[in-house]
């Protein structure tokens, strides 16, 4: 895990304000204000997650995506259906040719290295998530398009799912113009719940350091309650579901 | 903070009711916001069951406070965050302060936090002569114009086109059209050169999950993930109260926040960081810094009127339904926190009563906030109490605490009440006009916009006896229609058994 | 307007043979003291009104603000006084705001009235909100012959009267009423009802000092003005 682990502040003025003492004087404090001693067993949560209605909700995979298709759409977002990864192959070419994209980045996902892009556009940037390089914010940040994989969907809310991990930069989600994501079938939950639950259910050094839910093109309201698209995260983003 | 016109609320408001533009656009913003959210929730369905399940995993948490926030600070820090426990502004200050020094930073992006706000965290920074930017776009624009802002989701929500053209056309040198889109690009150019360059990231919290002390924030435009992956240091604000245990708990938050703050299913964005970058990742920070913040709000904690308050997920519904903040808009409230939910909390965050003036005042208790909040906290009923808290802490004005002395010596006995209405109809007949009174005086400001209307000349009190000859008179059943006395015994039969509620709602 | 409403809430009553009677010590529920935070004050006036409808079997108010008052703020206003608490939430079972009565209990939606004008209803904020008074007064005013009802436009919006927060933040309150009744006037409507006393003398009062043609008249009133014409 994380290298800063056990740096915590040493000898450093701000260091009581991370100690265990502080801590333990709060977590005393709280308890004296709510009257009662401190609590350090886990307490019963009788009301834990979504009500029970809720967790009976389903759908049927082709309902799945057609209702995560409709939302994405609705959200301004483009989805198509593709029968495999082949057709996402030809849809990215055809995609960069006519938006005449100078760069575009790819997640270090095995579906789409073997996609082959690279060989297919010669006269194009095609440049693939390496942590162990220098400067990937950069590569990012100077992309048209970036590609990834989704590790889940959720049908309800019209949502994508990426996980950080070294291979998959949480820039490239980000930075770039346009998202092109690509959302195999067999991952879009009814909804939210699964996902989260999937989270809670992870060991703990497992969980990633940024899991990102993505639902729709990045926009803001703020000027006279005025929708715009991509005022910082992209503002074209496509939902590819294959299978 | 920038400061607005007058000490009291009763001061910048009259202020803010004479600017036609603000009352229009808060009134514009609002409303659709407030549709907006109707239509969501109705679309949802079962709002009622998920307003009552997101109150109760607010108080579990509330309630167990010392074991989940422990549990989060532990988890955080074994995840590798560096979790710090400040009391206060000055403590949050020091903390900053050296974080900045130790990374040399030059410049700081922000993303929204109304913790932030509260903290005068970018006052800190300016004196460090370290840029602090604010990336959110409405945000942006007013920190641009050097003033607060007036609404917890929209904080430009006072400005226009135009004023917002002029603003921008400054930082960019060149004339800016006020057209949404031009003023949105130029923005997004700017901060990307911003974002990429700062050494530090700072960002709210909308949840802490405990049980995995992963950080939780909701937003719309993709700042707040640009502030906690491409800057080296994130510094990560959270009031102590923003637990929540799990995951599983965060789908009902998730439910509930957008769908009451925007009217969305979900913001266009929903990040969970846990931890800086693990190390073989190719970007998010460095390090991680989360600061948890008490400033007043521990005070709540144990007390039976007030502890709801920190249920509270600060998503400005009840701003949106507000009738008074549909007037007097954000600025008028003098506190980082308006509306409804500002008129409490401020107060509440405050150490004795005396210190706030008249901010709990600017209600007329309607309820439409406690009805559109979606986790049902009182503020009605919170408002009411502050009062309280003020008048036995024997700060109110001398004036107003001989009035009710008064009204209740008059209330207290009917006769003198009687007694009070007959000497009131003597003096009254040199005012009085066609039934209604004009005077000034104390209740001047009541008559400003309205007449009075005149005590009657007949009281209710004199004119039962009348009323119940003339009565006896009139052509009636001599006793109780049968079936209306049927059913009123029955009420009163489930009423003994402890069934009844009289008129009111089932609580 | 007070007597008047008093006046016709008994007559209605009446016709179904429902006897009111009137408690000669009867005050103020105390909301005003109660809501600038005067509890004290409050109190006293609550305890004379406990006192005073102690051995009633249902009391009857014609608003919706004094009856959220006894059922929401009694309780707490004697929570450290087991015995007047004991008679607070008596009352409160008790206590029906005038059309609960009339449509719950009595089971009365028709009262035979005629009432040929064109009418708009404000739903007061603590009926609505503190009560759960929804369809009870549609209930009533459906019934009437020869009315017509026309909606009111962000009918939920408070007319701002709020007792003391009129003349405390009058400013702030006048903007209110004058939306208010902005709105009823766009409605065309001849008369505006509702069921609060404290609503009403507040719309009634701006639009009495602007000169406005509309009449405002509380439920009851117009119901009894109704089944005498
Ligand atoms: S009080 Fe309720 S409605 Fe207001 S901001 Fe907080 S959660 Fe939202």
């Amino acid at each position: 895990m994380a290298d800063t682990r056990n740096k915590q502040g040493s000898g450093k003025a701000r260091a009581i304000y991370a100690s265990k003492e502080r801590q333990d004087e709060w977590m005393q404090a709280i308890a004296d204000r709510l009257g009662r001693p401190r609590i350090t067993e886990m307490p019963q949560h009788p009301f834990r997650g979504a009500p029970d209605f809720w967790r009976a909700y389903d759908l049927q995979q082709e309902e799945r995506i057609n209702l995560f298709m409709n939302n994405w759409t609705n959200l301004g977002g483009h989805a198509f259906r593709m029968s495999s990864m082949e057709e996402v192959g030809r849809f990215l070419l055809d995609f960069v040719r006519e938006t005449g994209a100078q760069k575009l980045l790819m997640q270090r996902q095995p579906e789409l290295m073997g996609l082959g892009l690279a060989e297919a556009l010669h006269d194009v940037e095609c440049t693939v998530w390496d942590s162990s390089a220098e400067e990937m914010i950069d590569e990012a940040a100077q992309a048209d398009i970036g590609v990834v994989v989704v590790d889940h969907a959720a049908a309800y809310t019209g949502t994508i799912v990426v996980l950080s991990s070294p291979d998959k930069g949480r820039s490239t989600s980000l930075l770039p113009r346009a998202l092109v994501a690509v959302v195999p079938a067999s991952a879009i939950e009814a909804s939210l719940g699964p996902i989260l639950k999937g989270l809670d259910a992870r060991p703990k050094d497992q969980l990633p350091a940024g899991v990102h839910f993505i639902t729709g093109p990045s926009r803001s309201s703020d000027i006279e309650n005025d929708l715009t698209i991509g005022v910082h995260g992209p503002g074209i983003v496509y939902a590819l579901v294959v299978g | 903070m920038a400061e607005t016109a007058g000490s009291s609320v009763k001061a910048r408001s009259k202020q803010a009711l004479q600017d036609d533009f603000l009352r229009k656009a808060v009134k514009f913003t609002t409303e659709r916001l407030k549709n907006g959210k109707r239509k969501a929730t109705e679309e949802h369905g079962n709002w009622e069951e998920w307003r009552e399940r997101g109150r109760q995993i607010r108080l579990h948490t509330i309630a167990h406070l010392d074991y989940y926030l422990n549990l989060f600070a532990d988890n955080a820090r074994k995840a590798g965050a560096q979790v710090y426990f400040a009391r206060d502004a000055a403590e949050a200050a020091v903390i900053t302060r050296e974080i900045v020094r130790e990374k040399q930073a030059r410049s700081v992006v922000k993303s929204k936090s109304m913790v932030t706000e509260e903290l005068h965290i970018n006052h800190v920074l300016e004196e460090m002569d370290v840029a602090a930017i604010e990336t959110d776009l409405g945000e942006y624009i007013i920190q641009l114009a050097h003033e607060p802002p007036s609404h917890i989701i929209i904080p430009a929500i006072h400005k226009n086109k135009q004023q917002i053209a002029e603003v921008l056309s400054e930082v960019a040198g060149e004339r800016l059209e006020p057209d949404t889109q031009v003023l949105a690009g130029f923005v997004r150019r700017k901060l990307r050169e911003q974002f990429l360059a700062a050494e530090i990231g700072m960002t709210g919290c909308n949840f802490a999950i405990a049980e995995t002390g992963s950080i939780v924030i909701f937003e719309n435009e993709g700042n707040a993930r640009m502030c906690s992956t491409l800057p080296k240091t994130q510094i990560t604000f959270m009031g102590m109260e923003r637990i929540i245990p799990s995951f599983e708990d965060l789908e009902v938050m998730a439910t509930l926040l957008p769908r009451s703050a925007t009217g969305q299913k979900l913001t266009a964005y929903m990040s969970a960081i846990t931890g800086p970058r693990r190390t073989a990742d190719g970007d998010g920070p460095e390090e991680l810094h989360i600061i948890i913040i008490d400033n007043g709000r521990s005070r709540q904690l144990g007390d039976p009127d007030f502890q709801e308050l920190l249920n509270c997920i600060r998503c400005g519904a009840c701003l949106n339904v507000c009738p008074v903040y549909r007037h007097i808009g954000g600025h008028s409230y003098g506190s980082v926190y308006s509306g409804p939910i500002g008129a409490v909390l401020t107060p509440a965050l405050m150490e004795d009563p005396s210190e706030w003036q008249d901010i709990a005042y600017a209600s007329s208790l309607c309820g439409a906030c406690w009805e559109a909040c979606p986790v049902k906290i009182p503020l009605h009923d919170m408002l009411v109490y502050l009062r309280n808290r003020k008048v036995e802490s024997g700060t109110t004005p001398t004036a107003e605490q001989v009035m009710f002395k008064g009204f209740n010596y008059m209330m207290s006995d009917h006769r003198r009440m009687e007694r009070f209405l007959r000497l009131g109809k003597v003096g009254q007949k040199f005012v009085a006009r066609d039934g209604y009174i004009r005077i000034k005086g104390p209740l001047k400001g009541w008559t400003n916009y309205r007449d009075l209307p005149e005590i009657p000349k007949q009281s209710f009190r004199d004119r039962w006896k009348e009323l119940q000859v003339e009565i006896a008179q009139q052509p009636r059943p001599k006793t109780m229609i049968q079936d209306i006395e049927q059913r009123m015994r029955k009420v009163l039969e489930e009423r003994s058994k402890g069934g009844g509620s009289g008129g009111g709602h089932q609580e | 307007m007070y007597p008047r409403v008093g006046e016709a809430m008994v007559r209605i009553l009446a016709r179904y043979g429902v006897q009111l009677d009137f408690p000669k010590v009867q005050t103020c529920c105390g909301q005003p003291a109660f809501n600038s935070g005067y509890w004290d004050d409050a109190r006293a006036s609550a305890r004379t009104l406990l006192e005073a409808f102690d051995d009633s079997d249902f009391v009857i108010a014609p608003s919706g603000s004094c009856t959220g008052m006894i059922h929401h703020y009694y309780p707490k206003l004697f929570e450290n006084d087991p015995a007047m608490l004991d008679k607070a939430v008596r009352l409160k079972e008790k206590t029906y705001e005038f059309s609960q009565f009339l449509v719950n209990v009595l089971g009365v939606e028709d009262v035979g009235a005629t009432f040929p004008h064109k009418v708009t209803y404000h739903p007061s904020c603590h009926g609505t909100r503190l009560l759960g008074i929804k369809d009870e007064p549609m209930k009533l005013l459906q019934h009437v012959r020869g009315l017509e009802l026309v909606p009111l436009p962000d009918a939920e919006l408070c007319c701002g009267f709020g007792g003391t927060f009129a003349v405390k933040m009058s400013d702030i309150s006048g903007a209110m009423v004058s939306e208010k009744v902005h709105n009823v006037e766009s409605t065309g409507a001849e008369v505006l009802v509702g069921i609060d006393m404290g609503c009403l003398m507040n719309i009634s009062g701006n639009i009495h000092a602007e000169g406005k043609p509309i009449r405002v008249m509380h439920l009851a009133e117009l119901l009894n003005e109704g089944v005498s014409s």
